[in-house]
This record gives structure tokens, C-alpha cells and sequence, in this order.
């Protein structure tokens, strides 16, 4: 009895302490010391929450690292960007999604929501900061972004216009709307251009970027002067997507639907199921409120964010390259749509 | 009134011997202290999210099904004497695990209030955690801290007081198992009492070499009802007139032992049959908003929460139980209002089905979680049994409601049959008994409704 009572003694303890010290010895101890890099761990609470726990991860360039993403309350969903193409999808309650990597150059990524979890899911943010092992203390700059740089040096701001527009609770200098009573449709671009004498200076995809539609569409009535508007605003549309013939990429189209739907809407009508929580209205991508519009300014609202209007910025989440895409999808939007 | 009853040891003499062997308790308790140690360590280091941690899902779904599905109809009090919460108290009281150390047990041995030996606190503590529930069975830091803080109250109460003061006294839990273990067709009991009456010794009380005195502070001579056996099966070992034996009878026999019946007992069946509604409509019914409420997501609803669940439990169920038991008692010509107490017996079948529909209605729908979570307890991303990424399945949905229906019809039945027995009492006329528990029984009738409602819409 006395040996059994032993045996009984030793299991007990071993319960009551070695349990709990094997488990959590072999998550904190054995398992990252059996791993060949190091491995980090990322909770992902809503925003109201904290957010992502931790929110700064530091590297070193050329380091392997691998990311475990766990989510702590609802679904979420996380991707890392700018320009690495890395999207975990979503990630229900309890989940863990990993993903290992290694970071070659220094720089700054960002690891991000990309499931509405949220009113403040746009918040839901987290940086990587990959160092340089030859100066190690010092941080990566963010580096600066020429259009934004040029939309400034030329006077304007992005955030103001002279006009007022759509908001929650009265006009908005930041918004421009027009009523040209056109409705220009991308479709009928190609038929609309034939016979039309168009000025060389529209097929120039940089000036296209750095002017609105309605500049475009007064420079062909100059030149077309018995034209109908109408068609001269169709005309208008199929140059304004003419380097993007066709549809869009899914990427981008899931891009949108992922970042921006919740506030535009997915058909960019401005009605996301989110569009009443924002502090100004979400801007609609119709003719009426783009055909005033430039790319660039779109692109530097993309980047950059909205200043008072709960736009976030994506500058820290898209390359320049897939920002461009997502502005010709918003025109890709606003020229196939149908009253 | 004698019902049959059949010696289970008399025909299988190796239980008996299983009975009696110092291991059988301790060996249990350490694989459920296995179990509730990881629910604790899991609860507090784990992932957040309930439906992936082993606390949550192996505590409020598996071990919570498994007792009032499975334990309590069948076998009473059975998880009580597996129950590893009293289990460190108790080792440390008798300075000892498996053996039966000859010293008295070491407490202040400091006397229990005469006012609290009953199931008042009992009752209090299972509303406490009721009222948190919303909290405590979604949250597992949350679940790890009530859950470590049982076996330390039963601790601190081990050092104070000899036996198993927390079990009989203050667990909440343990206080509706003893409730409902009325309903089991298992009992421990004594052969013959006139054998126990002349016994001096009294080593089931008392103790001897190969057992302790009981620790439940249950004299087994006189036990009639399972409500206060911890079936620990101290008193098996200590007997020396092999009279103590374990029978199997019908179900709820204990019920209508009518000499037992207690206010503190029928207010527990007012708690368990009104706290199963509220869980109904918080846990299984389509208000978000409640739900919410009862998560203590902010304060002033979740006060409104439980003001509305205490009056309902505590005032407007007893109330209209009460004048209904008033109406019965005029019907069979007693004074109203003198068989309240007894008539709230007859919800203990009533209110033992509607936890056993509830507890199905989750466990069917969520018990898949368990295959996921075994594999991987703290939702760290391991895969111990390569079940981790299985996905939730629910369970035979189709089957869900017909068994619900069947369970709440079962215990509808029960407990009117138990009505009309009640009101009978001293009567020769079958029909009017019955007509004298109508009231009673409609008030059963709409309890059921309303748990069919919310369980099928």
C-alpha cells in the first residue's frame, strides 16, 4: 500500500505541476527551439479589442520568419503587402493560419485585415519592420511617392475641391459633383470612337492620369463639334480604359471587394454595408461624381487616404502598381454602369 | 410506498469487489483531474476563442452533456464520486491518496452553521455562476477562473471543516446533481436497516482500518433518497456486515419519499427549470440582443439581465407555480397552499428533461468541436491526433427535434403522473385526483410548450 500510495503521490503532482509545465514548456521553449527560424506569434483581436497583438514585428533582411496569425474573437482575414502577394484568406475563431517568409531587402511591410470584422476593421493594422544587419538600429524610411509629390508640387489638394458634394450631415468641400446627365458606358466606347477625329494627346495614358474625363470630352466636342455629347462621352470611356482593354483582373477586382467594398459598395454605388458609419459619406463611382475627377488624385487618395472622412491609406498595404489597378477599376465601375 | 429493487451485487460479485478497493476512487479522480487541469491550463493560456479551446469545449459541452445527458439520469450521483475539485482538500485532509491513514483527518475541525446545512448556498452559488454564464461558458479565462477557483474554496473549506463540507454544502453543481439523482434507477443503499440499527460500531459513520467514516456526513441506515450520497463508497469498505449494495429501481423512486420533501429542494427545482428556459432563450433562441445581455457587453443590460432572470427564476415561476398548487390543493380539498412544496417536486422529472433537451440541442450542433480540440487543446496550431482541421459538422440535425420532442413528452408525462399521485393523496377516487391536478399540470403543460418553442420555433 505504501508503494501504491507513492505512485499515486508522484501521478498527482505529476498532473498538477508537470501537465501544465510540459505544455507550455514545449509551445515556449521546445517548439521555437526545435524550429530552424524564428517563429512569432500574431493575435488577432477586432480593433475595439487591441487589434493585432503584437502590432510591430522587427527583422532583419535576409531572415526567415515564420508568422502563425491566430484568430482570437471573430473572422478575420490577413495579407501582407505592399507587393508581396502574401494572403492567408480568412481565418475563423480559433484558427491559425502561418505563413513562412523570407524578407530579403529592409523596408516597411504592413500585415492587415482583409475581412470587414468590424466598424474600425480598416485599423486592423500591424507593421514589419525589416532592418538592414549593417545598421540594424537604423529604421527603413517609407519612401516618397512622385505622383502624390507632383499633385502637390502642381497646387493641389487632394482633399479640397471647390464644389460641395455628398456627405452625412451637409456639403463637403472635398467633393465635386457635376449633373451632365450623361451616363457613358465603356461597351459602347469603341463604336462611339469610329468616325470621331480624337486629339493625339488622349492616347496618352500619362496625360489620361493627369486629367478628368469631362477635359477629355470638351477637347473632342472642340474637334467633333456636331457630335451628340452622348457619344462623345461614350467615346470618352472606352479611351479612358483603352490601355486596360477587357475585364479587369480578379486580383484587383477581389482587391476592391476585400478593402473597399464595405464603404463603396461592390458595384461602387457608394452603399456598403458600412458607408453609414464613416465620417463622410463614401464617395459613389458614378459619372456624376468621376467624370470631374483625375486618376492621380484618385491614386493619391488611394495611397494617402482621406483626410477627415475615415478613408484609410493603402499606401502601406498596395504597390503603386496595384493602387493604379484599383483606380482603373473604379473607372472600369463608374463606365459600365447602368442606370 | 415499496418498489422493486434488484441487488446488482448479489449477482456480479466482481463489482462489489471493485467497490471495495481503495484504488477505484482515487484512480478515477486522476483521470478526471488530467482532464480538468488541462481545462484550467488551457482556459488560462489558450487560444481566446471558446469553440477552440479544450477548457470551454471539453467542460460546458463534453463533460456538461455527458453529466445530465448520460451520469445523472442513469447513475446519480456517480460524477461525484469521480469529481477531481474536492479531491486536493481531501488528499491533504487525510494526508493521504489511496491509503486509509489511521489518524483522524487534519482540519481547524471547526463546526458548520447548523442555518447553511441544507442547499440554500448551493442554490445562491448555481445562480451566481447563472447570472455570469453568458461570461463564463463563452470566455475561457474567464471559465479557467471559476473553474480554479472551485477546488480552492474546497480547499480553504477542507482546512476549516472535517469531510466534504463544499460537496454538501456549497458546490453548485452539486446541488442539482443531488436534485436530479432522485430520478436515477441507481441506488446505494443498505440490505437491511435493522442490520445497521444494531450494529454499535457504526464504522460507516465512524470509520475503521479499511475506511473512512463518510465523508458526505451521510448515516447509510437511514438513506432513502440519492440526493446526499457522493456514492464515494467509503461506506462499501467500512462495512462489516456486508450490507451495503448498490440496486437498481425505477426511475425517480426517491421522489416519493414524501417525508424528505424540502423547501431548499423545491426552490433548487424552481432554479433548474427556470434557469433551462432562460439558457434556452439566451444560448439557443434568435435574440441577438440577449444574448449580448447576458455577455455582459455592458453593464446596465447585463444588470437588466439579471434582474429579469432572478425575478423569473426566484419570484414569477415559484409565484405561479404556487397558485397553481393553491388551485390543486382546493380541488382536493386541502388547505391551499400546504403541498407547494411537494408539488415542486414533481418538477424535478420536468425540469431534468428540459436540461437533457437543451443540453442535447447544443451538444448535437457544437460536440464537433471536441474532435478538433482534442488534437489541438490550446488552438496553437498543433495536430496531435490529426484532428485538428476537422470542420464542424453538426450532428444529426434531423434527429435533434424528435429527441427533444421525446425527452420533454417523457418528462411531461413523469411529472403529471406524479401530480395526479401527489394530489390523490388519501383519496380513493382516481378521477378526482386527477381533476385536483389539473392546475399543476397545466402549469407543467405550458412550461413544455414553452421549452418546444423555443427548441423547434
Amino acid at each position: 500500500m505504501r508503494r501504491l500510495e507513492g505512485i499515486a503521490i508522484a501521478l498527482v503532482l505529476s498532473v498538477l505541476v508537470g501537465l501544465p509545465v510540459a505544455t507550455l514548456g514545449y509551445q515556449y521553449v521546445v517548439r521555437p527551439a526545435q524550429s530552424e527560424h524564428r517563429v512569432i506569434d500574431i493575435i488577432a483581436y477586432a480593433p475595439e479589442a487591441g487589434g493585432f497583438q503584437p502590432t510591430v514585428i522587427r527583422l532583419t533582411a535576409g531572415e526567415t520568419v515564420t508568422l502563425r496569425f491566430h484568430a482570437a474573437d471573430v473572422v478575420h482575414g490577413v495579407a501582407i503587402g505592399p507587393g508581396l502577394g502574401i494572403d492567408l484568406g480568412h481565418i475563423d475563431p480559433g484558427e491559425v493560419r502561418e505563413i513562412t517568409y523570407t524578407f530579403d531587402q529592409p523596408g516597411l511591410f504592413t500585415y492587415y485585415c482583409t475581412t470587414w470584422c468590424s466598424k474600425d476593421h480598416w485599423r486592423m493594422r500591424g507593421v514589419i519592420e525589416v532592418v538592414d544587419p549593417a545598421s540594424p538600429d537604423s529604421l527603413p524610411l517609407p519612401e516618397r511617392d512622385p505622383i502624390i509629390d507632383a499633385l502637390a508640387a502642381e497646387g493641389i489638394d487632394i482633399d479640397t475641391y471647390p464644389d460641395g458634394g455628398p456627405t452625412h450631415g451637409g456639403a463637403h468641400p472635398a467633393r465635386v459633383r457635376v449633373s451632365t446627365g450623361l451616363t457613358p458606358h465603356v461597351a459602347r466606347g469603341e463604336t462611339a470612337l469610329t468616325g470621331l477625329t480624337v486629339p493625339d494627346i488622349l492616347a496618352s495614358l500619362e496625360w489620361r492620369r493627369a486629367h478628368t474625363p469631362l477635359e477629355a470630352l470638351e477637347l473632342l466636342a472642340q474637334e467633333n463639334a456636331d457630335a451628340d455629347r452622348a457619344r462623345l462621352a461614350d467615346a470618352v470611356a472606352g479611351l479612358w480604359l483603352s490601355h486596360t482593354p477587357g475585364q479587369p483582373a480578379a486580383g484587383t477586382v477581389a482587391s476592391y471587394n476585400a478593402n473597399c467594398a464595405a464603404c463603396h459598395g461592390q458595384t461602387g454605388a457608394g452603399d456598403g454595408p458600412a458607408a453609414g458609419q464613416t465620417a463622410e459619406e463614401p464617395a459613389a463611382f458614378r459619372p456624376d461624381s468621376m467624370l470631374p475627377m483625375r486618376s492621380d488624385v484618385l491614386y493619391a487618395k488611394i495611397q494617402r487616404g482621406g483626410m477627415g472622412t475615415d478613408m484609410p491609406n493603402f499606401g502601406t498595404l498596395f504597390t503603386p502598381e496595384e493602387t493604379w489597378a484599383l483606380v482603373d477599376y473604379l473607372w472600369w465601375l463608374t463606365f459600365t454602369d447602368d442606370p | 410506498m415499496t418498489v422493486a429493487r434488484y441487488d446488482l451485487l448479489r449477482r456480479a460479485l466482481w463489482l462489489g469487489r471493485v467497490l471495495r478497493s481503495r484504488l477505484l476512487q482515487p484512480a478515477l479522480m486522476l483521470v478526471t483531474l488530467v482532464v480538468f487541469t488541462l481545462a484550467i491550463v488551457t482556459g488560462l493560456f489558450g487560444t481566446p476563442a471558446g469553440s477552440r479551446n479544450f477548457g470551454i469545449v471539453f467542460v460546458w459541452i463534453v463533460w456538461w452533456a455527458l453529466l445530465i445527458v448520460v451520469l445523472v439520469p442513469l447513475f446519480g450521483r456517480v460524477w461525484c464520486m469521480m469529481c477531481p475539485i474536492p479531491a486536493p482538500g481531501e488528499w491533504l485532509q487525510r494526508r493521504a491518496i489511496v491509503r486509509r491513514n489511521p489518524g483522524r483527518p487534519r482540519t481547524l475541525r471547526k463546526r458548520w452553521p447548523r442555518r447553511l446545512k441544507n442547499m440554500w448556498l448551493q442554490n445562491i452559488g448555481f445562480l451566481g455562476v447563472a447570472l455570469f454564464s453568458g461570461v463564463i461558458l463563452t470566455r475561457p479565462s474567464v471559465s479557467a477562473v471559476v473553474l480554479l477557483a472551485f477546488p480552492l474554496i474546497a480547499l480553504g473549506l477542507s482546512l476549516l471543516y472535517e469531510n466534504r463540507v463544499f460537496c454538501r454544502y456549497v458546490c453548485p453543481v452539486g446541488g442539482f446533481i443531488g436534485l436530479y439523482a432522485m430520478m436515477a434507477p441507481l441506488e446505494l443503499r443498505t440490505r437491511d436497516c435493522s442490520t445497521c440499527r444494531l450494529h454499535r460500531t457504526k464504522d460507516c459513520v465512524a470509520g475503521n482500518a479499511q475506511g473512512y467514516g463518510c465523508p458526505w456526513m451521510v448515516y447509510p441506515g437511514n438513506l432513502d433518497r440519492n440526493t446526499y450520497c457522493g456514492m464515494c463508497m467509503e461506506c462499501f469498505k467500512t462495512c462489516p456486515k456486508d450490507n451495503i449494495t448498490l440496486n437498481l429501481r425505477p426511475f425517480g423512486a426517491d421522489l416519493f419519499v414524501s417525508k424528505s420533501h424540502r423547501l431548499d429542494e423545491a426552490y433548487k427545482a424552481f432554479i433548474m427549470l427556470g434557469c433551462a428556459l432562460l439558457y434556452s432563450a439566451v444560448f439557443l433562441g434568435p435574440w441577438g440582443w440577449l444574448k449580448s445581455w447576458a455577455s455582459l457587453e455592458s453593464l446596465p443590460n447585463w444588470l437588466l439581465y439579471a434582474a429579469g432572470l432572478l425575478a423569473i427564476v426566484l419570484a414569477l415561476i415559484p409565484g405561479l407555480f404556487r397558485l397553481c398548487a393553491a388551485l390543486s390543493d382546493r380541488l382536493a380539498g386541502h388547505r391551499a397552499g400546504s403541498r407547494f412544496v411537494t408539488y415542486a417536486y414533481t418538477l424535478v422529472p420536468l425540469g431534468l428533461a428540459a436540461w437533457i433537451a437543451f443540453s442535447l440541442g447544443f451538444v448535437f450542433v457544437n460536440g464537433s468541436y471536441a474532435l478538433s480540440v482534442i488534437s489541438d487543446p490550446f488552438g496553437w496550431g498543433w495536430n496531435l491526433f490529426g484532428t485538428a482541421h476537422m470542420p464542424w459538422t453538426p450532428f444529426a440535425p434531423q434527429l435533434l427535434s424528435f429527441l427533444q420532442v421525446g425527452v420533454l413528452t417523457g418528462g411531461l408525462l413523469f411529472a403529471a403522473s406524479m401530480t395526479v399521485r401527489f394530489a390523490g393523496d388519501g383519496m380513493v377516487d382516481a378521477r378526482r385526483a386527477l381533476v385536483a391536478g389539473l392546475p399543476v399540470i397545466a402549469f407543467q403543460l405550458v412550461m413544455t410548450l414553452a421549452f418546444l418553442w423555443l427548441y423547434l420555433g
